[in-house]
């Protein structure tokens, strides 16, 4: 689908991504999954930052991801900048299993706030969370965020172990990555790049909360680079689309 | 980012000498034992004389244990070779005028150098070489050298290629080299196959031709670097040969000759060992090289442990840096770990220095250098990368962080790498300038980041294809778009040399110094968890502060916690942070805060300036402490902005508390006599350059004050009774004794103590920086003329010279700056009634303290007993201790009369009643004698207090409405 669509180069919006996150809790693998639909044991750790693309659709419309996947250990911090310069949207990745991360993630978070495009759309996700399936998981996610977990559940391995033992290995609750979340302005999942779950929810979300039409505008008005220019414009009218939520998620070709 | 690094600042450019060491590729000094002894060094001109009458003129040099040439254009010939691989050293006497010496090596190479300088410049070098040589020989070095040569692939090559020869002579076919074979060292290619196919690398050809060259130039040690090695070089290094040739070429090989058994040692010693290097390399071993069939073995999982871990271990400040392991697990295919692990150190440490550091400030200055280069060389495509705003350093950072590893097909890496140790790192400049300029037309077409790096990733992917698909001539067609790369390289980027690399680094490394700080400083203030009342510009203050006081003295190296420490707690918890010990908090406090600092300011009659030194006190101290609350003996940035924010906000109640709780040591809410003592001191000692004796007045009148109440309050045996002549408890002056509603009682009771802590305190704390220029009060001409030409330098001469002059024509002043500085003149220190005056006014105004104990009733005994020593202490240590040195104070005599008064004129006698008479005269009694102040105080305590009991208050108020007896 990815490649039918892009015959329709005219209609294509490049929306500039960045993944951000401490070490090895799994930014590359998301993006390999989103990307190619793979899951790797044993992925190269990113030296600066590797660049893919993807096509996603949205409606009518054709997204063109350009994900800068940034290394994370903490002494590359100081590149960053490099990578999330005009970016229209951001990732910011943690682990489910390992508290410090979450704490990482949220100083990326306010670095991108103050430092980043200020109308980059940020999304947080807590990746691994196949490690801590349990048949408690489910039962809070489909009260709080039932339109994006709904169909999900089928991505859950079928035996979930029913005690809590499993569940152990969490550190980071879903209710407290969410309630932070949202205080913080931003796009929340809980994602498995090595089931699959909530990587193609998380990419659709953000696309549907970028400023398509400005970039579009902007980018017509050949004033350069998409990106800036786009975000330099302001306002958010793009994101009626989200009415459709169900739809726009299968079609999404990821 | 937590760490504050200022290891930038430290940076020295190198020496000559260093730079020397540098290029001939020689380890650096390492500490040696006391029984060495330090060998000179020399230079002079020669000239290296071949046995085919081909000659050198260059410059030999005597760096024991090296003897080191290089040919005057420094490419066509030059050698690095260990003392100890020398065997023999003849003077030649052929001709007269010529001073010439023969060298035969170990590897029985012969040659001939002609030392062209003066006569008496050859005769000490050769005095100093043979110096060296017997050092050498009294180390036994020359004994190492048989056993050390065997771990070198080449001897075997070598040797094979002799036997060859002779069985060719001897049409003789038995096999013997295999008995010499098995002692070279090698890596993991030669179990698990050399990446690339063999016969199209022509292994073959490129191993007969080194075999040729190693023969007749030496080899590993004694290797002689004509300009035919490092074409050979350029053409590919054979697989086998490769890791002991960047071994040699980048110098790798004399660290491993001087450190015999070092590498094993080091793991031995850290064995079992964790820490957040440790940790983060486990999580690399298997994401390095993973297509590479070892690495999917246990084997060479374990050897890149190794050789990660022992590199840690070595350079902990470095540790670990995601990149060496790439870097890692690829040498290691070429050479064994012990090689693997010195050739490390040269890339991290001499060859890429600062590229793999925390801040990886060596990173980021290459990338400017690089940048510099490419607006340099390829003015066009840089104007057109700013116009489309694309950044180099996203696709180049890599290339050179990773030596193009994983950049581009491991077998073009490779030979990059071999040119890189070759010809060192302006190789990676070359190669990169040479990779924009073939793609330059394709590249003005980009429009953004990712356009570059997907054209960047195209073009690698296709080095092995033909430059010239298209051309006529089959030799052009056959060129591959790597040999392209290398010839462009090489040939169009020729200018870009050592020493171009070596200035661009120079001049740019202010700048990233300066953005890396700004960038950390700015994360720092971005990652506290809180900024407390500061605001973010205050904060920035308060770390620049911090800064300074961190460059003055740096904080104590970060100390490994024990692995149990580490997996009991929390990821987070080990984050490195940057914690600052006792002696830096001071020069912190000193640049905030106003009496933690002694300011001199020194007048001569020429000019006026202000001299800062860093005051020392328990008080100081004491603040260290209540500051850390986490314990850990050290404090962070955080740590110091909460305890400023505990302080600098206060209003007259806060202070009071903030300072009681500062004494209070074991948080019990109570002072101890000790600690009221210790809080006098604490006040004397923000005191201690305030003009007049107000202060001290204050400070002693506090005092007595104190100890007065604090006995009247103390818990009797039996309160209900208080007729009772029951004695007084006994208190020791290590027991609870005085609570916050008692002192604050007794501060609030001195007018100077109350706007002491209701203003004075806080403004002591200033985040902006004072500057040490004076107010220009008494301008003197020649004073500040001299100020605005005068350098650091001379400033200090200057000075002194002043201050001679000064003392000699009498105007030579030296007066300290006072911390508070509100009162300016002497004045009659003004004591606010004591809340009990009205009674000792009247009671003992003739009786001294001490009499008063002796004839008193025994209610009165234990107060005044306990009294004295306190009063002893007032006496005794104001004068000595607190006072300035005579010889700096402008009035010492003024000063001691003033401290002597206040602690014997000024003390309002005091003593307390019976407590029968407070019974009986409180009732009707009003408050006649209190005035309004009394009144204040009352509300204060109504409001504030906490600390006191009902009884407790009772008696306050019967106290201070005793009437005089």
């Amino acid at each position: 689908m990815a490649d039918g669509a892009s015959g329709s180069a005219e209609r294509s919006v490049q929306v500039k991504l960045v993944l951000l996150g401490e070490a090895a809790v799994g930014k590359s693998s998301v993006v390999l999954r989103f990307v190619s639909n793979e899951f790797q044991a044993n992925k190269e750790p990113t030296i600066g930052a590797a660049f893919l693309t993807q096509k996603c659709r949205l409606e009518d419309r054709v997204l063109r991801y350009e994900i800068w996947d940034t290394a994370g250990q903490e002494r590359f911090h100081s590149l960053a900048p490099m990578y999330y310069r005009n970016a229209q949207a951001a990732v910011v990745v943690y682990d489910v299993t390992k508290a410090s991360s979450l704490e990482k993630a949220k100083t990326w978070v306010k670095e991108l706030q103050r430092q980043a495009n200020p109308n980059i759309v940020i999304a947080l996700a807590g990746n691994k969370v196949d490690l801590v399936q349990s048949s408690t998981a489910p039962a809070a996610a489909a009260t709080s965020e039932s339109e994006d977990e709904a169909d999900d559940a089928t991505a859950t391995p079928g035996e979930a172990p029913a005690s809590g033992e499993s569940d152990s290995l969490r550190q980071v609750p879903r209710e407290e990555a969410e309630a932070y979340a949202q205080e913080a302005g931003l796009l929340f999942f809980e994602t498995s790049a090595k089931t699959g779950e909530g990587i193609v929810e998380l990419f659709t979300e953000i696309a549907k909360k970028i400023p398509i039409d400005q970039i579009l505008a902007s980018s017509r008005g050949g004033a350069g680079r998409p990106g800036a220019a786009g975000a330099r414009a302001g306002a958010q009218e793009g994101v009626n689309l989200e009415e459709n939520a169900a739809k726009s998620k299968d079609s999404c070709n990821c | 980012m937590s760490t504050i690094s200022t290891q930038l600042r430290n940076f020295k450019e190198p020496t000559k000498e260093q730079q020397t060491q540098l290029f001939f590729a020689l380890p650096p000094d390492m500490p040696r034992g006391e029984k060495d002894v330090e060998l000179e060094r020399m230079e002079c001109q020669a000239s290296l004389v071949l046995s085919g009458e081909e000659v050198f003129a260059g410059k030999l040099h005597l760096l024991p244990p090296y003897l080191a040439f290089c040919s005057l254009d420094r490419k066509s010939a030059r050698f690095s070779i260990p003392l100890s691989t020398i065997r023999r050293v003849e003077r030649l006497n052929a001709r007269a005028g010529v001073y010439a010496l023969s060298l035969s090596l170990y590897h029985g190479m012969k040659f001939v150098i002609h030392i062209t300088s003066l006569r008496p410049t050859a005769d000490l070098f050769c005095s100093l070489l043979r110096d060296a040589l017997k050092v050498e020989l009294q180390r036994g070095r020359m004994k190492t050298v048989k056993t050390f040569v065997k771990t070198c692939y080449s001897e075997v090559l070598v040797a094979s290629a002799e036997n060859e020869e002779k069985e060719a002579e001897a049409a003789k076919t038995d096999d013997n080299s295999s008995s010499s074979e098995s002692a070279y060292l090698g890596g993991l290619g030669l179990k698990f196959k050399f990446p690339g196919d063999p016969k199209k690398l022509r292994e073959a050809s490129k191993t007969k031709l080194w075999t040729t060259y190693l023969k007749s130039h030496g080899r590993n040690l004694t290797l002689f670097r004509y300009a035919q090695c490092t074409r050979l070089v350029q053409v590919g290094l054979p697989n086998r040969l490769r890791g002991e040739m960047w071994e040699t070429l980048s110098g790798s090989l004399y660290l491993r000759y001087e450190n015999p058994d070092y590498f094993e040692n080091i793991l031995k010693e850290n064995e079992g060992r964790i820490n957040t290097a440790t940790e983060e390399i486990e999580k690399d071993l298997h994401r390095s090289l993973p297509e590479y069939s070892a690495y999917q073995s246990e084997e060479g999982i374990a050897s890149l442990r190794k050789v990660l871990q022992a590199y840690s271990f070595r350079n902990p400040e470095t540790g670990y840096c995601q990149a060496m392991n790439i870097l890692a697990a690829a040498i290691l295919i070429y050479m064994s770990e012990e090689q693997a692990f010195w050739l490390l150190e040269v890339i991290c440490d001499r060859l890429l220095p600062g590229y793999y550091s925390p801040s990886m400030h060596g990173t980021l200055l290459d990338q400017r250098v690089f940048e510099a280069l490419v607006h340099r060389c390829l003015p066009i495509l840089y104007d057109h990368f700013q116009q489309v705003d694309v950044q180099l350093s996203v696709a180049s950072l890599p290339w050179f962080l990773s030596l193009f590893i994983n950049s581009m097909p491991m077998v073009f890496a490779f030979r990059i790498i071999d040119c890189f140790f070759c010809m060192g790192p302006k190789v990676l400049f070359q190669v990169g300038l040479a990779i924009l300029k073939i793609n330059g037309e394709d590249l003005l077409q980009i429009q953004d980041d990712g356009g570059f790096i997907q054209l960047m990733r195209e073009y690698f992917s296709k080095l092995g294809e033909s430059a010239h698909p298209e051309s006529s001539d089959p030799r052009a067609r056959a060129i591959t778009r790597f040999q392209e790369l290398l010839l462009v390289s090489f040939r169009e980027f020729a200018v870009i040399t050592d020493d171009t690399i070596i200035n661009e680094r120079r001049r740019y490394r202010s700048e990233i110094v300066n953005s890396i700080e700004s960038f950390s400083k700015r994360s720092a203030v971005r990652n506290l968890k809180t900024l407390g009342r500061f605001t973010k510009e205050q904060a920035g203050l308060i770390y620049d502060a911090l800064f300074k006081a961190i460059c003055v003295v740096p904080p104590p190296a970060t100390v490994f916690p024990t692995p149990a420490l580490l997996t009991t707690k929390d990821g987070s918890e080990e984050r490195p942070e940057t914690r600052i010990g006792l002696k830096t908090f001071k020069i912190f406090l000193s640049e905030i805060c106003t009496w933690a600092r002694d300011e001199r300011v020194v007048t001569n009659g020429v000019s006026s300036r202000v001299e800062r030194n860093i005051a020392d006190h328990e008080l100081i101290d004491r603040l260290f402490f209540f500051w850390d609350t986490s314990f850990r003996g050290a404090l962070s940035f955080q740590d110091l902005l909460n305890g400023l924010d505990g302080v600098m906000f206060n209003d007259l109640m806060e202070n009071i508390e903030w300072f009681f709780n500062l004494h209070d040591k074991n948080k019990d809410g109570y002072l101890t006599k000790d600690e009221v003592l210790t809080l006098s001191e604490s006040l004397l000692f923000i005191f201690r350059f305030e003009v007049g004796d107000a202060y001290l007045g204050a400070v002693s009148r506090f005092m007595s004050n104190a100890f007065e109440y604090g006995d009247a309050l103390l818990p009797r045996s039996d309160a209900a009774e208080p007729n009772d002549d029951s004695p007084q408890p006994q208190i020791e002056s290590n027991q609870p004794y005085m609570n916050l509603a008692t002192f604050r009682m007794v501060v609030l009771a001195d007018e100077i103590l109350e706007t002491f802590f209701e203003t004075d305190f806080n403004s002591t704390f200033k985040l902006e920086p004072v500057p040490l220029d004076m107010p220009s009060s008494n301008p003197s001409v020649l004073g500040s003329l001299w100020s605005n030409i005068a350098s650091d330098d001379n400033r200090k001469f200057f000075n002194i010279v002043t201050d001679q002059i000064g003392r000699t024509i009498g105007k030579h002043q030296v007066y300290h700056r006072p911390a508070i500085g509100k009162i300016t003149s002497l004045e009659e220190p003004k004591a606010r009634e004591s809340l009990l005056t009205p009674t000792m006014r009247h009671s003992t105004s003739s009786t001294s303290l001490n009499t008063g104990a002796s004839d008193s009733s025994t209610n009165l005994a234990t107060p005044s007993v306990s009294t004295s020593p306190s009063l002893l202490t007032v006496d005794t240590p104001t004068p000595k201790s607190k006072i300035s040195p005579a010889e700096y104070s402008p009035m010492p005599t003024m000063l001691q009369a003033a401290a002597n008064a206040a602690a014997y004129m000024e003390r309002t006698p005091f003593a307390i009643d019976d407590a029968k008479d407070d019974e009986e005269d409180t009732d009707d009694e009003s408050a006649a004698e209190d005035d309004g102040v009394m009144d204040e105080v009352d509300a204060f305590l109504e409001e504030h207090d906490t600390g006191l009991t009902d009884a407790d208050r009772e008696l306050a108020k019967d106290l201070i409405n005793a009437e005089p007896v």
